[in-house]
C-alpha cells in the first residue's frame, strides 16, 4: 500500500467539503494510505505573504518538515496549496534561508532539510498509481462526456518551479485523466487562466468577469462540465457561476467537478458519497448523461 | 533542412477583415521564429507586418504570441516550439488593439508608465552630481533583476487583469514603479507607495496567477515585485484598504485556529471597524455577500464553514509561538526583504 503524508488545505474541509470526503472515497479505491498533516497550517495562499512572506515560509517549511519526519512523500488535492508549497520548498533551497527559518522549527524539535517535493493528487494518480491501475478499476467509462479542463494558476505556473521536463505528464495532466477515463477534452483557451477567486472580494467586477468568460467559452464549446484541481477555481466557478452569469450577461449552467470526484464517478462510485449533491450548479444532468 | 507550418493570425486594416493564413518554411537547425518570418516576408508574402529591430532580445519591438503565450521571437527557436510535425501558431500580443497583422497598438500600455511616473525623483536641495546618481552595490543586488524590463510587452499582453480591466496598471508599470520605490537614489518612495495602493488598478488588483512572471523573457518576475510592494506599502502604513484588510483577518485566523477562516475573513475584509462606525459602503458590501451565503447554505456547505475547522490542539500551540516569535524578530530584522532575497536568488538563479 502506497503512503503519503496528506495535506487536505482549508477549504476542502471548509467551502468545499466534498473535495475532502471524494478524496478520502478514491483514495480508498486505490489502496492509498493517507496520513493527514493535522497538525500543519494553512499555506498562507499567497495572502499571508502579501504582508509577511518570511512567515509563510516558516508555516510551509514546518509542513514540508512534518513530511519529511515521516519519510513520507508530501500529497495536496489544491493547485494553490502545491503551487506555495512549491514556491516554499524553491526559497529553501537557498541554505542561509533555510536555516534561518529551521530555528523556528527547532523549539517543536523538527527541522527541514529541503528533501520534499510537494505534488498534487492529479499528478500522483498519473505519476505512482499509474494508467494501467487506474483503468482496471474503471467501472463507469465516460464516453458520454465532454469535459473542459481548469487547471488553477498554481499547477501550470510558474513552470520553474513545477519540473516540467523532468515529468511531462504534468504539463497535460488533466486531459490525460479525462482521456483516460473515457471521456472527451474540451480545450479552450481559459483552462490555464485565473478563475479570479484571488480578487473576489477586492474587485467582484474583475473577478466575475473572468470567471463568467471561461465557463461561458468551455460551455459554447460543447462542455457538460469542467473538472478542477482547485478547490479555490471550485469556488469562484461553481459557488459564484450565477454571480457569474450577471456580471457577463449570458446564461450560464455548467457544474464543476473535482479531480476525484470525477475519478470515483468513473469508478462507480456513488455521486451523493462524492459529494456531488452538494453543489451549487447542479449536477443531476451531468449524472443522468452517464446513467449514474 | 526540415520544413515547418506556421499559422499566423492576421489582420487588414483596410478591410477590416481578420484571418487565419498558413505558411511552410524551410527551416534549419538553431533557427528561430522570428527568421521564419523574415523568410515569409521576403520570400512568400511581403505585406506580413511584424515588428521587429535587434534579433538579440534586447529591443523588445518582438515580443507576439507563439502557440499562445507571449514571448520574443528573436529569442524562440522553431524547435523549441513546436513537437515536431505540429503547426506553429503565431498570433498578435494580448490585450491591446491590433494595428495591422501581428502589430499591436502599445499606446495603452506605455500610457501605464506615464500614470506611475516610473522616472526618477532625485532629493532636493541635492547638487545634481558630476557624473552620474550613485547607488550601493548591496542596495542594487536586491532589485537588478527588475531593472532589466526591455518594455517588450509581453506580460502585459498575458496578464489576466488587463484583459477584463483597461484601467489596471499592468505588471510592467508596476514592476517599474517598484524600481524606483527600491532606489535610495529616488525621493518619493512614500508617496509612490501611497499612489500604488490608493490608485484603482494598483498593486491590490493583481490575482498572484504569475502569468507575467511565465511570459517576461527577462526574469524581471513582475508578480513578485507586485507582493513585495504590497509588503512594502502595508510596513509603510497604507492599510486602509481591502487587500490589505483581506490579508490581517486571513493572516489572524491562521493565528488563532492554524487555518483559513471561511466565516469570518469576508467580515474582516470588509472591516469591523468601518461596519461599527456605520460606513454605508462596508455595509453594502456586507449586503453583496449575502446572495452567496445562501447558495451556500443551499449547497449544505454553510454548516461546514461555520464548523470553522483548525489544526489540532498541539498544532495549534506551536504556530501561535511560530507568529510570536517571527513577530519578535521583525524588531530586529527586515526578516520579509530577506524572504524576497532568497526568492529572488533561487527563481533566477534556478535556470
Amino acid at each position: 500500500m502506497s503512503k503519503y503524508a496528506f495535506w487536505p488545505g482549508c477549504v476542502a474541509q471548509g467551502a468545499a467539503p466534498e473535495l475532502y470526503t471524494s478524496t478520502l472515497a478514491v483514495a480508498e479505491k486505490l489502496g492509498m494510505d493517507l496520513v493527514e498533516l493535522e497538525a500543519a497550517a494553512c499555506t498562507g495562499a499567497g495572502i499571508i505573504s502579501d504582508g509577511e512572506p518570511y512567515l509563510q515560509d516558516v508555516l510551509n517549511a514546518r509542513t514540508m518538515a512534518m513530511a519529511e519526519q515521516m519519510a513520507l512523500p508530501l500529497m495536496d488535492i489544491c493547485s494553490t496549496c502545491v503551487g506555495v508549497h512549491r514556491l516554499a520548498a524553491e526559497k529553501l533551497r537557498e541554505v542561509d534561508y533555510r536555516i534561518r527559518i529551521n530555528a523556528h522549527l527547532a523549539p517543536e524539535g523538527i527541522e527541514y532539510r529541503g528533501s520534499v517535493d510537494p505534488r498534487h493528487l492529479l499528478w500522483i494518480l498519473l505519476e505512482d498509481v499509474g494508467i494501467d491501475k487506474i483503468n482496471s478499476l474503471i467501472k463507469r467509462p465516460l464516453e458520454e462526456l465532454n469535459l473542459g479542463p481548469f487547471y488553477g494558476c498554481y499547477i501550470v505556473r510558474p513552470e520553474r518551479t513545477l519540473d516540467f521536463d523532468a515529468n511531462p505528464t504534468r504539463r497535460n495532466s488533466l486531459e490525460q485523466l479525462i482521456e483516460i477515463l473515457g471521456a472527451t477534452t474540451v480545450t479552450y483557451d481559459g483552462m490555464t487562466k485565473c478563475c479570479g477567486f484571488p480578487i473576489l472580494t477586492m474587485n467582484k467586477k474583475n473577478s466575475l468577469t473572468m470567471a463568467g468568460t471561461h465557463l461561458e467559452e468551455a460551455q459554447s464549446l460543447g462542455a457538460d462540465a469542467l473538472v478542477t484541481p482547485c478547490p479555490l477555481c471550485h469556488l469562484n466557478l461553481d459557488a459564484q457561476q450565477p454571480d457569474a452569469a450577471k456580471v457577463i450577461d449570458r446564461s450560464l449552467n455548467l457544474p464543476i467537478l473535482h479531480v476525484p470526484q470525477l475519478l470515483g464517478l468513473a469508478m462507480g462510485i456513488e455521486p451523493e458519497k462524492l459529494g456531488l449533491t452538494r453543489h451549487v450548479v447542479d449536477t443531476n444532468r451531468l449524472l443522468n448523461k452517464i446513467g449514474a | 533542412m526540415a520544413q515547418q507550418q506556421f499559422i499566423i493570425e492576421r489582420y487588414n486594416p483596410d478591410t477590416e477583415e481578420s484571418y487565419e493564413e498558413s505558411f511552410d518554411v524551410d527551416v534549419q537547425p538553431g533557427q528561430t521564429v522570428l527568421d521564419s518570418l523574415n523568410a515569409i516576408k521576403w520570400e512568400q508574402d511581403g505585406t506580413l507586418s511584424f515588428r521587429m529591430s535587434c534579433r538579440h532580445a534586447i529591443c523588445g519591438s518582438c515580443a507576439m504570441k507563439v502557440n499562445g503565450q507571449s514571448m520574443l521571437s528573436c529569442q524562440t527557436q522553431v524547435d523549441s516550439a513546436a513537437e515536431r510535425g505540429d503547426p506553429i501558431r503565431i498570433g498578435p500580443q494580448g490585450n491591446q488593439n491590433v494595428v495591422k497583422d501581428l502589430v499591436v497598438d502599445v499606446t495603452k500600455f506605455l500610457d501605464q508608465f506615464e500614470r506611475a511616473e516610473t522616472w526618477l525623483e532625485p532629493h532636493e536641495g541635492q547638487d545634481p552630481p558630476e557624473k552620474e546618481y550613485r547607488q550601493k552595490v548591496e542596495e542594487f543586488d536586491h532589485w537588478s533583476h527588475a531593472s532589466t524590463c526591455i518594455h517588450c510587452g509581453a506580460c502585459y499582453s498575458d496578464c489576466t487583469v488587463a484583459a477584463v480591466d483597461e484601467n489596471f496598471l499592468g505588471p510592467a508599470a508596476l514592476a517599474k514603479a517598484y524600481r524606483f520605490v527600491m532606489d535610495s537614489r529616488d525621493s518619493k518612495r512614500t508617496e509612490r507607495l501611497q499612489f500604488l495602493s490608493e490608485e484603482q488598478g494598483g498593486i491590490w488588483d493583481c490575482t498572484r496567477c504569475y502569468m507575467c512572471v511565465q511570459a517576461c523573457p527577462k526574469d524581471v518576475l513582475p508578480m513578485d515585485a507586485i507582493m513585495e510592494l504590497r509588503t512594502m506599502a502595508i510596513e509603510a502604513g497604507f492599510t486602509n484598504n481591502h487587500g490589505t484588510r483581506h490579508h490581517k483577518g486571513f493572516t489572524s485566523g491562521v493565528r488563532k485556529r492554524g487555518r483559513l477562516d471561511e466565516m469570518m475573513l469576508p467580515i474582516q475584509s470588509v472591516g469591523i471597524g468601518r461596519l461599527l462606525t456605520g460606513n454605508i459602503s462596508a455595509h453594502k458590501e456586507m449586503m453583496d455577500y449575502t446572495p452567496g451565503a445562501i447558495r451556500l447554505l443551499k449547497a449544505r456547505k454553510l454548516l461546514k464553514i461555520a464548523q470553522r475547522h483548525g489544526a489540532n490542539a498541539e498544532g495549534r500551540e506551536q504556530i501561535q509561538r511560530i507568529f510570536e516569535e517571527v513577530e519578535t524578530e521583525k524588531h530586529h530584522h527586515n526578516v520579509d526583504a530577506e524572504a524576497f532575497g532568497a526568492e529572488f536568488e533561487t527563481a533566477i538563479g534556478g535556470h
